[in-house]
């Protein structure tokens, strides 16, 4: 099974599931969690099923392209249901069969692994799956996103792609997978990892990135009206109604600025006690654009709230 | 006739953190729900696996007991008024026992008269009681973090699937979040899992054994635990002992079996710490020995859920270790790329703690210390400072390194490793690992003279900077461990190659603190002085009676440790001695007659001839060797002077001379021997704090 008919047939396997296919969010992310696919849609009451890849970007990760298993830029499949069914984990064991693995032929545990992101004000429990030893996906049952406790929860099933696939290939180099007929992946993405690598360690303009991250913040102070005031026990200010507040815009600032960290930090830039604050500066914005996309919501009625279950207007 | 009760939530993969703690709860909940509900019963047996908390009671009884009991309420003056007419008091309390106000009855205490309630009640069926009660029990669950799922409206440890339970062979249909009772449970998630009906609560352990869940956690246990010693001798060696990955293999499985699989030889360069650790953290494999504490085999045993592929599922694993293991050699070869020391630039920038600066500064001042530490052990043990200093300077150096950063245990071992690849002295690379000793109450203290030095420097350090800025641990929260820094650095003194004069270097440390704003010097050491004996106390309550514990810290001037150690040694021999009970008698009279009395020396012409002139004599003639032996710290030879030469002198003097005479000038003098006498005891022990 080539890299992107494992892709085609969590896809289908997905879809005939009910779930909508997403597609990958055309901003620098550090994991399909950032996409508004999950990040925004696991807000609130309104029911979200959906699926899509995920190339995410990790540039602490790099390693020029020389390790076999490391990737600076790498794909995650993203599954969200919400609400959780209850038969979720069958679902997801459905899955790995439906790409050719049958679970009674290998050792699959659901191993303890809370997921929490400091940068999103987000956090989960549940597992990371193993296959046979292999870390194959994480499992995560949200319980809080963007500072905001989900109601209902979401399960988010993220397969780690690459690896899965050398699984499935029996390779032991990332670089040595089928990407397609005839094509490897180390065709597509390995100068890819090595230029990355080399920009995000090395060469990146530091200042720039620097500039760019406190424009962005600055951008999403003004997308929202978010006041520098703070009301009781902290809570956000905003100057503008739901509805005027330019949320999607606000969020393609915050993953920008949560991009320009991550390369900062890569680029050894960020001392130990700065790391804490910018972290936290990230987590103000995205509470911010949270909170302001589910008044926005709100404002709307909470439009996927009917007794379709949202189907409707999915289509 | 008795009765079974089984009851089991079925969840999806529970933590192994969170099946211990869940099935203690519940199993607590459910003891003294039955204990409320006066449900008698003769044992309970908690039973799980990652998927299902389980409790069965054994001889529960059929009825409740019957409800026969007089319950004292307030007193009769306060319940009703002098008429007799009822009060609030009297409503209230007959209102929470159950009873109408005209049923309280007036009982006679010791204390006065008191309202009382006569509360009666017939004991119901069990099976009328049960629904309730353990629907209330499964609220009282705890884990350490509860989750919602789907709707959000309930938390527990994991989703719920269902729910069973069986009192004998009848369903008791008791309901939590929507789910009902039923008598049907689930096999092995894999091997059997399908739903599947069991016919009674007896039949719980068979039936699930047949569906290849091993529901008792310890027989589950000591099955993998048995499979892996096997499977390590077909591999030729032993099984590298490890609890922690014992007891948390045995949680994530239903049903255990072993599945050896191998690593290149080569990986055996590596440092044994770095492989154990990656097989253990990262995939949870136990390690193989070619014998007890011999080298690694370059093979590890996998605990695994379903084995019906080994061989596929050894590749798969054998796959995932290959690439930990060459990780791990790049982070060990990126390492060796730079001397250790060099990283003490980078340990200026790590926060020790926010008012006591970098870890950078505290290696400092731990490098200062230990060559004062070095100095005053010189006597006792060679330590050459300069030495001791270098150790200090490496210590805390590979914290910097990748392979403590993915692996903090390593800490110390790899520093030590590290040292010695790049030619350090080993004894000095020895000092790098031993220094974090004792690490509990299970781990030795360094024993080398150099880690001991360092493990001194770096504990009173901390300790000094701690209290010096007000982090004294109260109750249960010490998140410094200062605790384990004190009684580590008593325990490298009593059981080390090394004495600690703690007084001494508390103030050392002090003085090293320059430039941080600690305390004022004297409330600081004072303030240690005294936790330092409360950890003393602590420790040594195995090893002697209290009473002679209280006498030698009376005695000791908290400094050198094995000085007390030496008294306390001292003294309890000498307690059990016969002599002992007459002259505790006699030195208590002369130390209570003394207390506030004025020191000073004795007027030989004011001495009375007899019992008085002979104990003076008496006294001065051993005053010289016992100060010797008191100075030289052998005190047992100081109390048996004491015994010896003064026991009946002193108890002839008490026996003849009246101390309190009217002639102030001869009671002052006489008060003056006995003070002179009671001090020197006093310097070696209190004697007169010693039990009878």
């Amino acid at each position: 099974m080539t890299f992107q008919e494992l892709i085609l047939a969590l896809e289908r396997f997905w879809a005939e599931r009910g779930c909508l296919i997403g597609q990958p969010y055309g901003s620098e992310v550090g994991a399909g969690t950032f996409n508004p696919h999950t990040f925004l849609r696991s807000l609130g009451p309104e029911p979200w099923n959906v699926a899509y890849v995920e190339p995410s970007r990790r540039p602490t990760d790099g390693r020029y392209g020389d390790n076999p298993n490391r990737l600076q830029h790498f794909h995650q499949y993203q599954v969200i249901l919400k609400p959780s069914p209850i038969d979720i984990q069958e679902l997801y064991l459905d899955s790995l069969r439906a790409i050719g693995t049958d679970p009674l032929e290998h050792d699959i545990r659901f191993v303890e692994d809370d997921w929490e992101s400091p940068t999103l004000g987000a956090w989960g429990l549940g597992w990371q799956v193993w296959l046979d030893g292999l870390e194959i996906s994480q499992f995560t049952y949200f319980q809080q996103c963007g500072g905001i406790d989900c109601k209902p929860i979401s399960g988010e099933l993220t397969y780690g792609l690459e690896r899965i696939a050398m699984y499935l290939q029996d390779v032991d180099d990332v670089y040595a997978l089928d990407y397609g007929p005839g094509v490897k992946y180390g065709d597509v993405y390995k100068r890819a990892e090595w230029e990355w690598s080399t920009y995000n360690f090395e060469q990146a303009d530091v200042a720039l990135q620097q500039r760019l991250f406190d424009d962005y913040e600055r951008q999403v102070h003004a997308l929202l009206g978010l006041s520098a005031e703070r009301g009781k026990g902290g809570a956000l200010v905003f100057d503008r109604a739901p509805l005027e507040r330019l949320v999607l815009p606000a969020y393609d600032c915050v993953i920008k600025c949560s991009h320009y960290f991550n390369v900062l930090d890569a680029r050894g830039a960020i001392s130990v006690t700065e790391r804490q604050r910018f972290i936290g500066r990230v987590r103000q914005i995205a509470r911010a654009v949270a909170e302001s996309w589910y008044a926005q919501r709100e404002a709307l009625g909470f439009p996927l709230l009917r007794d379709d279950g949202g189907r409707a207007a999915a289509q | 006739m008795t009765h079974e009760l089984l009851i089991e939530i079925g969840v999806e993969e529970l933590p192994a953190s969170f099946l211990a703690q869940g099935l203690a709860s519940l199993q607590a909940a459910v003891e003294r729900l039955l204990g409320e509900a006066r449900l008698t019963y003769e044992r309970t047996r908690p039973l799980g696996t990652p998927r299902r908390l389980a409790l069965v009671v054994y001889g529960l009884a059929e009825h409740q007991s019957n409800l026969d009991e007089v319950v004292t309420g307030p007193p009769y003056a306060a319940a009703f008024d002098p008429d007799g007419k009822p009060k609030r008091a009297a409503e209230g309390f007959a209102k929470k026992q159950g009873v109408e106000v005209s049923a309280l009855t007036v009982v006679d205490t010791d204390k006065g008269r008191y309202v009382a309630a006569h509360r009666r009640e017939a004991g119901a069926p069990a099976a009328d009681v049960l629904p309730r009660l353990l629907g209330e029990a499964v609220a009282n669950v705890r884990f350490p973090k509860s989750m919602r799922w789907a709707e959000g409206d309930l938390a527990f440890g994991r989703p719920i699937h269902w729910l069973l339970a069986l009192l004998d062979d009848a369903v008791v249909p008791f309901t939590f979040g929507g789910l009902v009772a039923s008598r049907h449970t689930r096999g092995h998630r894999f091997l059997a899992p399908a739903p599947f009906e069991l016919r009674s609560a007896g039949a719980y352990v068979d039936a699930l054994g047949a569906a290849h869940v091993v529901v008792d956690p310890a027989a589950r246990r000591e099955r993998m635990r048995e499979a892996l010693v096997a499977a390590a001798a077909r591999l030729g060696g032993v099984l590298a002992p490890d609890a922690f990955l014992l007891d948390e293999c045995a949680a994530l499985v239903e049903e255990p079996f072993v599945v050896p699989g191998a690593f290149d030889e080569a990986f055996l360069g590596l440092p044994d710490g770095v492989v154990v650790s990656v097989m253990r953290d990262h995939q949870r494999y136990f390690a193989v020995r070619a014998r007890d504490g011999g080298p690694l085999l370059p093979a590890y045993l996998n605990v695994v859920n379903t084995a019906r592929a080994p061989e596929t599922i050894a590749r798969g694993n054998d796959r995932v270790l290959r690439a930990r293991l060459a990780d791990a050699r790049f982070f060990v070869d990126e390492d060796k790329e730079r001397l250790l020391e060099s990283r003490l630039d980078k340990l200026d920038k790590v926060v020790f703690q926010s008012k006591l600066g970098t870890v950078g500064a505290k290696i400092r001042r731990i490098e200062r210390l230990s060559g004062w530490v070095a100095r005053r052990s010189a006597a006792e043990a060679a330590v050459d400072e300069g030495r001791a200093r270098l150790a200090a300077r490496l210590c805390k150096c590979d914290l910097e390194t990748l392979v403590v950063f993915e692996f903090p245990e390593l800490q110390g071992e790899m520093g030590r490793w590290y040292a010695l690849a790049e030619g350090v002295d080993p004894e000095v690379a020895d000092a790098i690992r031993e220094h974090y000793q004792p690490q509990g109450v299970d781990d030795a203290p360094p024993r080398g003279v150099l880690g001991a030095v360092v493990s001194v420097a770096d504990r009173a350090d901390t300790l000094v900077g701690c209290f010096g800025i007000g982090l004294t641990p109260t109750g249960s929260a010490d998140p410094f461990a200062l605790r384990r820094a004190a009684l580590g650095l008593i325990r490298v003194a009593l059981e080390g190659p090394i004495d600690v004069d703690l007084r001494g270097v508390f103030g050392e440390a002090y003085d090293g603190y320059e430039g941080v704003a600690l305390d004022e010097r004297a409330g600081v050491l004072d303030a240690l002085d005294a936790f330092v004996r409360g950890r003393l106390r602590a420790l040594l309550r195995s090893d002697f009676p209290v009473d002679v514990i209280e006498a030698c810290l009376g005695a000791w001037d908290g400094g050198s440790v094995r000085d007390l150690r030496a008294r306390l040694d001292a003294v309890a021999a000498f307690r059990a001695e016969p002599a002992f009970e007459s002259l505790a008698v006699a030195f208590k009279r002369a130390y209570n007659i003394t207390q506030d009395a004025v020191r000073g020396e004795v007027d030989q012409a004011l001495l009375e001839d007899g019992a008085e002139r002979v104990l003076a004599e008496r006294f001065a003639d051993v005053r010289p060797s016992l100060a010797e032996a008191e100075a030289e710290r052998r005190y047992a030879d100081a109390l048996g002077i004491v015994a010896r030469e003064l026991r009946e002198p002193i108890d002839r003097f008490f026996d003849d001379v009246f101390v309190m005479v009217d002639d102030a000038r001869v009671r002052d003098n006489r008060l003056r021997l006995l003070a002179g006498i009671a001090d020197a005891v006093n310097r070696i022990a209190h004697v007169h704090q010693l039990g009878g």
